[in-house]
């Protein structure tokens, strides 16, 4: 047992020292910040800069006074323009003109920043124009609400039913079926937080279980295998490494776990306002233990086959392969977490690790589904482990044939 | 009789359909160095790996250290192999630390001994630096430190001397005869015969997966005496019968015989030739190389012998 724990120390040791570990679990975190970060920079900038940013092109022209030609006669109250610290709020107010042509000139002499024309059949019809001098794609993000309430306002005369008609669903509050708790139904909690769980679960996995295939075959290439034989049995070796691995997989998620609460902006105490049910941490804890258990395990059974790393990886893809399905049915999985293709998934064992949470983090789970997912789960583990075992004994360890299907079944035999 | 150290008796192992080992015995006694001996793919390292218990055995016995393999005594063996193990993208130190470790020394005993052998094998500057980045005498050496540090009471030497300059080779013998002279066990498995014939006190040699010869040293040496005789003198000692191959080495004639034909045989049809003058015939005592060779390709050691 000694040497076991001198195989977790060292296989621990041994990753925090590659400096391929920190740069993929510290850089794609940061790039995942930057991008998010660095583009609401820009924007911001470009704002602030009243849109002379060259890279994003186009004005904004917050405080100009925005033009109208009431053809219909609808406008008989004007409210004031609403005031906000954000340029893409903001908005000047409005200055009537009684034609078209009026307008325009004003446009052109650049006092007002557009003008709308709501023609004489507008009640009938709905249609209205805008006329913009400088009208871009990211022009469009600039606040047309104001002018669209004082329609509003003027239709139904009524500046509380104005507003409601604006978002008649501002405030809407989730309740589920099963008693997992109320889920606030935001952008970010209810796409970005199932996401975020999926990626991390998708790539802690992934990447860990791709360590413990590292290991194996570089001991098997450098021939330090044979020496540690001597010291340890077979199977000793296999518990150590993925014992040392798996700390290291949980060091993984606790990085990227607090980047997803960094870039989410929720604190440690804020973490209930993610809307994640009661027991999310429990759970997520034991389907990533034994998602990692079943991968590493797989891949430790393809480093003790296979030859060299190099070998050795070209199978790799095959045996993630069902760990790639929640991931690229991402969408669905988040969008629909009780369809029977979600179910399914979360239910069959290669696949629930990553689906099950996700399912969780988007909606709720009945327990009944989330305990015999964790019970198949198990009991594949169990299965898996044994099996890959069989791999780690000294005649493989120490075979450097290649790799293929009529080896792999003369092994299975043996 | 002494107990021996490590004993093989009918080990016979198959891969498959390949017979890698069929018939190999051999006792090693307390404080001798022992010679296994055969030619690539022989079975000498598939029967090493037996012995250490890396591979189980089809059918055979073997008792090491006293009885059967058991972890305590895993602690108590040394094993260099073949192809060289140790972590390429590590740094030689912690490695070397690693590896004792697992053997069972305490973190404070290894970081007590390392010293003394970096800087006694030239590795003390460079125990810092990647073992990729050393030359491959200088892995060698640390392999070697790797085998010895936790001062094993038998050492398994696959290839020892691979990869070392003449000092360095010069360096290691004596370390394998320290070893030794502290009562320690060593096996050595090699090609390399003058250093079997420096080293060791007895040998077997392994060929397709039997033991085809084993013994002291000496006794096979004189066992094999009469294939060869080395002459003095002047004349055409060219196409005798019964003479495989006659070269000179050092103004004297070597003569190989072939199999069946005994010196006496050949000094009567010299002795009968014209213009042949001896001033000394000598039944050679043979190399461990062309016992080696003779063995290998089949011949056997003269009946007379």
């Amino acid at each position: 047992m000694r040497n076991v724990f001198l195989i977790i120390k060292h296989e621990i040791s041994t990753t925090l020292r590659k400096r391929s570990f920190w740069l993929t679990t510290f850089l794609l975190p940061a790039a995942i910040l930057a991008l998010s970060l660095g583009s609401q920079v820009l924007a911001r900038s470009s704002i602030a800069a009243g849109g002379s940013n060259p890279l994003l092109g186009g004005a904004l022209s917050a405080n100009k006074p925005i033009g109208y030609v009431d053809a219909a006669g609808v406008i008989e109250q004007i409210p004031e323009p609403p005031k906000s610290d954000n340029p893409l709020q903001a908005t000047g107010p409005l200055q009537e003109y009684s034609t078209e042509a009026a307008a325009q000139a004003a446009l052109d002499r650049e006092e007002i920043s557009k003008y709308y024309l709501v023609p004489a059949d507008f009640i009938q019809t709905g249609d209205l124009l805008v006329v913009d001098s400088n009208f871009s794609v990211f022009n469009s993000l600039e606040n047309n609400g104001y002018f669209e309430y004082v329609l509003r306002l003027n239709l139904v005369k009524d500046a509380n039913l104005a507003e409601m008609l604006a978002d008649p669903t501002a405030e809407v509050e989730t309740q589920g079926l099963a008693p997992q708790g109320v889920k606030k139904d935001d952008g970010f909690d209810s796409f970005g937080v199932p996401f975020a769980v999926l990626m991390i679960f998708y790539f802690v996995i992934t990447m860990t279980s791709g360590f413990m295939l590292q290991s194996v075959s570089s001991e098997k290439e450098n021939r330090t295998i044979e020496v540690l034989l001597l010291s340890m049995r077979p199977r000793d070796l296999m518990l150590g490494k993925i014992l040392g691995l798996g700390v290291i997989a949980l060091l993984q998620i606790v990085v990227w776990g607090g980047a997803m609460l960094v870039f989410g902006g929720v604190s440690l105490g804020g973490l209930n306002e993610l809307g994640l049910p009661e027991g999310f941490f429990v759970w997520a804890l034991l389907y990533f233990v034994f998602g990692y258990l079943v991968y590493a395990s797989l891949l430790g059974a393809l480093g003790a086959l296979a030859p060299s790393t190099r070998e050795g990886t070209q199978f790799t893809f095959l045996i993630m392969l069902p760990l790639f399905v929640p991931m690229m049915l991402n969408s669905a999985l988040i969008q629909t977490p009780n369809g029977g293709l979600t179910t399914f998934l979360s239910l069959f064992p290669l696949t629930s690790p990553v689906t099950m949470i996700t399912r969780l983090a988007a909606g709720n789970v009945p327990f009944e589904q989330l305990l015999l997912g964790l019970v198949v789960l198990v009991i594949t583990t169990y299965g898996i482990v044994v099996f890959s075992a069989r791999f780690f004994r000294a005649d493989t360890l120490l075979s450097f044939n290649a790799l293929n299907l009529k080896r792999l079944l003369q092994e299975i035999r043996r | 009789m002494t107990t021996p150290t490590a004993m093989v008796s009918h080990l016979s192992k198959s891969f498959g359909a390949v017979r890698a080992v069929e018939d190999v015995s051999f006792e090693v006694y307390p404080g001798e160095i022992f010679g296994l001996l055969g030619p690539n793919g022989a079975g000498k390292t598939t029967s090493i790996r037996m012995m250490l218990d890396i591979f189980t055995p089809d059918r055979g016995e073997i008792s090491v250290l006293g009885g059967k393999m058991d972890e305590a005594k895993k602690n108590r063996i040394g094993y260099l192999p073949e192809e060289r193990g140790l972590y390429k993208d590590l740094k030689l130190e912690p490695t070397l630390i690693f590896m004792a470790r697992l053997k069972g020394l305490s973190d404070a005993e290894v970081k007590r001994r390392l010293p003394d052998w970096l800087k006694r094998l030239d590795l003390y500057d460079h125990r810092h630096k990647k073992i990729q980045e050393l030359s491959k005498g200088m892995q060698q050496k640390a392999q070697v430190i790797a085998t010895l540090l936790h001062e094993p009471d038998l050492v398994v030497i696959d290839e020892a001397f691979s990869g070392l300059d003449p000092v360095n080779t010069r360096l290691v013998e004596v370390i394998i005869r320290e070893q030794q002279a502290a009562g320690k066990t060593i096996i050595m498995s090699t090609h390399q015969m003058h250093q079997v014939e420096a080293l060791c006190n007895r040998i077997a040699l392994i060929n397709k997966g039997n033991t085809v010869l084993y013994g002291e040293v000496d006794q096979i040496k004189r066992n094999f005496a009469g294939n060869a005789v080395t002459i003095t003198g002047q004349g055409d000692f060219l196409n005798v019968p019964g003479v495989l191959e006659a070269r000179q080495v050092n103004g004297d004639w070597h003569l190989s015989l072939a199999s069946g034909a005994s010196p006496q045989d050949v000094l009567r049809t010299l002795t009968a030739r014209d213009g042949i003058k001896i001033e000394r015939f000598e039944i050679a005592e043979p190399s461990l190389d062309d016992i080696f060779i003779w063995t290998v390709q089949g011949r056997q050691e003269p009946d007379h012998a």
